[in-house]
């Protein structure tokens, strides 16, 4: 009996909060919208949200649940199913601006889908996929969690990228003046090209891989523990260089003349490591632990 | 000569220059003369409709001011559909400008100035890369700040912030090639400096065709 009641205030709470919710959203102007499509394999789903974030997820497969918030009547969202193919493209009326053309997404997807997202200034957050990822935006916030597989290609202006947990892909950042960090990424290719932004990266360079990391002004860190094993060519044009680590010196090049310049193997020398920066500091430094 | 044979070469004939035969056709054919009569009326009529009186200037100014007030017209703001077209090719050139600046970059990898100098290899470069507070820009820069202009100003602030930033990055690299035509590391240095450039193109692309 006492179960009982307590179950059924239980229920009552969650009615109120659901209600309040609804309230809330209907008061402020935000309206919901669902969308469900179904797929084959590998589908193509295509997101362009000028505001506000796009938040991507594995899901079930040959399912795709699309969740939108739009915060006002000045945006609309369209879609469209071709086959294997989704777009889903937040439409901006007259009059909308960076608040009132803001949709909210959070997407649900087959893990093999072939991403692209386009955001000006919302987060781009995708998670556990294993297809190719095409992620572009101004300012917008870039977030790559525990996918591996595939191709990832990120373009930004300003906005950070962060890529943590990436395996076996090819990894490709373009960044104007954004940060780009690198947390447990590898892959046979991974290439940064920054311009004042920063490079930091922490991972043990595994995959027998190519590791290029580029700047103009921006400062490249990378972080590496002690049985790393890795061929080392960092060289800045008016900065400094530094390492912590002890390298095997190589047969000297060219290019280790001057002082701004480093060249040496760690280990089996089995993923090549290229810090190059014009103006940047460089430093690879050992990992404490 | 017949009559379609005299309508294939009727522009002639008006513009003056005929030979005898199409002449004696002129005037032994009716037909053909009342439609080349028909022709030249309507040549001379077209020239006097060019020559009318063209609304002065205010005038337009006055009636796009008044269509305006009364909401038939608005100042583009955000593309809506029905814009998107006519957008996308206003845009359309950013395209082939975008294709060259990645031309440009292979021609400067493969054909890097000073190729071939005798000068010491491995000189550091050192220039100031610090972008500069106020600089020209070229007439291509210029035509994409004021297509990212047209959508929000506060864009086209840091797009040009942007675009200096990759300028100078070119710059550096370019130098610094000069200085060593043989090292790989800055040729490799210079195309991503184009390719930074280039993804500023695209992305202005991509946002002037929504």
């Amino acid at each position: 009996m006492r179960n009982a009641v307590q179950t059924h205030r239980t229920t009552a709470a969650q009615f109120v909060i659901v209600l309040a919710l609804a309230g809330i959203a209907y008061a402020s102007g935000d309206v919901r919208k669902d969308l469900h499509f179904k797929v084959g394999k590998r589908p193509m789903i295509t997101i362009d949200n000028p505001y506000g974030a796009v938040v991507v997820r594995a899901g079930a497969a040959h399912e795709v649940i699309v969740t939108a918030i739009l915060h006002s009547d000045k945006v609309e969202v369209d879609q469209s199913q071709s086959h294997n193919r989704i777009e889903i493209i937040s439409h901006l009326l007259s009059g909308a601006d960076a608040n009132t053309g803001a949709v909210q997404y959070e997407v649900l997807v087959p893990a093999d889908t072939n991403l692209t997202v386009h955001s000006d200034n919302g987060r781009v957050h995708a998670e556990k996929l294993n297809g190719d990822l095409s992620l572009d935006g101004s300012n917008a916030a870039m977030e790559v969690v525990d996918c591996g597989g595939g191709h990832v290609h990120v373009k930004t202006l300003n906005g950070p990228v962060s890529l943590v947990n990436l395996h076996d892909g090819h990894i490709e950042v373009m960044s104007m003046g954004g940060d780009v960090v690198l947390n447990g990424v590898s892959g046979p290719l991974v290439n940064i090209n920054s311009n004042s932004g920063k490079i930091l990266y922490t991972g043990d360079f595994a995959g027998d891989g190519e590791y290029d990391f580029t700047s103009h002004t921006g400062d490249i860190e990378a972080i590496a523990p002690a049985y790393a094993s890795i061929d080392v060519f960092a060289r800045s044009n008016q900065g400094r260089v530094d390492s912590d680590f002890s390298l095997e010196p190589k047969h000297s090049s060219i290019y280790t003349r001057g002082g701004s310049a480093l060249v040496g193997t760690m280990g089996k020398a089995a993923s090549a490591v290229k810090l190059v920066s014009f103006s940047g500091k460089i430093h690879l430094k050992k990992r404490q632990n | 000569m017949n009559c379609g044979e005299f309508e294939r070469v009727l522009p002639e004939f008006l513009e003056g220059s005929h030979t005898p035969e199409q002449q004696s056709h002129f005037e032994s054919c009716s037909a053909c003369a009342n439609l080349l009569a028909d022709l030249e009326l309507i040549s001379s009529e077209a020239r006097l409709l060019l020559a009318s009186d063209e609304p002065r200037p205010a005038v337009w100014d006055a009636l796009e001011s008044r269509l305006r007030d009364e909401g038939l017209i608005r100042l583009p703001q955000f593309v809506t559909s029905k814009e998107s077209v006519s957008r996308r090719w206003r845009a359309a050139w950013l395209v082939p400008v975008a294709a060259a600046l990645a031309i440009v970059a292979g021609v400067k990898l493969f054909h890097p100035a000073g190729a071939g100098d005798p000068a010491p290899i491995a000189k550091q470069h050192v220039s100031n890369p610090t972008v500069a507070a106020v600089k020209p820009v070229s007439h291509e820069d210029q035509v994409l700040l004021n297509t990212v202009a047209a959508r929000v100003p506060a864009q086209r602030a840091r797009y040009r912030a942007d675009l200096d930033s990759a300028n100078s990055f070119i710059q550096d690299a370019e130098q610094s090639i000069k200085d060593d035509p043989n090292d790989i590391y800055t040729q490799q240095m210079l195309i991503n400096a184009y390719a930074q450039k280039q993804m500023l193109y695209d992305l202005a692309v991509d946002r002037s065709e929504q």
